[in-house]
């Protein structure tokens, strides 16, 4: 970055107020981010002429500058981030040409400029416009357990009234779910918008996804670990017997088929995967100490020999 | 979990946005929050949509009305980019032949106009 801002802007020192901002607005016009979206040295200039711009519009500023009590790197910016990184993603809510799809033939400009001005004009112009009503957009926080098993659950409105959702097996944190015709209503005979519920699921205490399968960690104890038993899981559709096998370690996988969950449009249902984990005994008696000296004397092994750095 | 800031939360992490402005964004309907149960909640995106109105209001003396005709051809281009993209990497994956069918096509339309 340039350490004289006045060159920044293309400017001499003598540029008065005026100067300034001409300048600077015209290097937002041509070098702005996210009005020059396929420069791509549009941003290394904006930034550098804000930053300048920063300094020099505030007079008092830009005068201790001049008299040297300040430079040109006091007004750090704090890194910024551009509406084009946003705005070209997939989930976009302000995409023109999603809302307007039953507007007709008419440009999304029209429908924009009609969707601001539609209500107020309407009356006054005498005429009728027919424009679908906006959508509407809802965030919902659901249990880990709802969105997995699906269910169903209702949104109290700003306006008092309530909408039934109906959350849909395997759902994901971030789906969007639509009701067709629940937004707002429309212009003139336009019909009613959506409603776009975007579903945000809340950790669940035993259960993490993964895909289409469940994680979880199941705690065992020492002797579980050592000969093997039958233990009761958690699974996301009760509990489950599960055989632990002989010689079980901490961090083992067990993979129960068919235990996960089952998301649209797949056939079958992901796995619950548990990860073991020993739990040595709250008290360690005498006997289990003495035997595990006298164990230790002939069978010795050692776990962390790959580990040799 | 998505991350999603109330109305405060909004308004300390866009350091330019004051309260007045916010509403006013949301009252043009240049700004669209997510309904929730604790009231209107707003998405990343909102945010930086935020800092960019709030710098061409400011630097453009721009009223609301213009804000919406700036912010809406804006969105129209960023629409038009992601249609664009989407067309090229689908050409990008055909054959060469049917590559070169394509750009000889856009060549002539562009001479011709």
């Amino acid at each position: 970055m340039s350490d004289d801002p006045y060159a920044a802007l293309g400017l001499k020192k003598s540029a008065t107020a005026e100067d300034i901002k001409k300048a600077y607005r015209k290097i937002a016009r041509t070098s702005h981010p996210d009005l020059n979206p396929d420069d791509p040295k549009a941003e290394a200039k904006f930034k550098a002429a804000s930053h300048a711009y920063d300094l020099l519009k505030d007079p008092e500023t830009r005068a201790r500058f001049d008299r040297g009590e300040i430079d040109a790197s006091g007004a750090e910016q704090q890194e910024r981030r551009f509406y084009k990184e946003y705005a070209e993603a997939p989930g976009n809510p302000y995409r023109s040409g999603q809302r307007f799809e039953d507007f007709g033939e008419a440009s999304d400009i029209f429908a924009e400029f009609m969707r601001q001005k539609g209500h107020r004009d309407r009356q006054e112009s005498g005429q009728r416009f027919n424009v679908r009503g906006q959508d509407q957009r809802y965030a919902l926080e659901i249990p880990f357990l709802e969105a997995v098993n699906g269910g169903t659950t209702r949104i109290t409105l700003p306006n008092g009234s309530a909408l039934q959702v109906k959350i849909p097996k395997g759902s994901n944190d971030g789906q969007t779910i639509r009701l067709r015709g629940k937004g707002e209503p429309g212009y003139g005979d336009g019909p009613p918008g959506d409603a776009l519920i975007t579903l945000s699921v809340r950790p669940h205490s035993l259960f993490r996804r993964e895909g289409n399968d469940i994680l979880v960690t199941l705690p065992v104890t020492l002797d579980e670990a050592i000969l093997g038993a039958q233990v009761e899981t958690p699974t996301i559709d009760g509990s489950v017997k599960l055989s632990i096998p002989k010689g079980a370690s901490s961090g083992q996988i067990l993979r129960l088929r068919g235990r996960g969950v089952k998301s649209i449009g797949t056939k079958s249902r992901g796995d619950q995967k548990v990860e073991l984990r020993i739990v040595a005994p709250p008290e360690i008696d005498e006997a289990l100490a003495e035997f595990m000296e006298n164990w230790r004397k002939t069978n010795a092994y050692d776990p962390r020999k790959g580990m040799k750095i | 979990m998505i991350d999603l800031y109330s109305e405060e939360d909004a308004i300390a992490t866009v350091a330019r946005l004051t309260h007045t402005q916010l509403l006013s964004f949301v009252k043009a309907r240049i700004v669209t929050p997510m309904q929730s149960e604790s009231g209107p909640v707003y998405r990343q995106i909102d945010l930086v949509r935020m800092e960019l109105l709030c710098e061409l209001s400011e630097q453009f003396e721009l009223d609301d009305d213009a804000l919406g005709v700036v912010i809406s051809l804006i969105d129209q281009l960023h629409g038009v980019r992601a249609e664009l993209r989407a067309f090229v990497d689908a050409i990008a994956s055909e054959p060469a032949d049917v590559r070169e069918r394509i750009s000889e096509a856009v060549r002539a339309t562009r001479s011709t106009g």
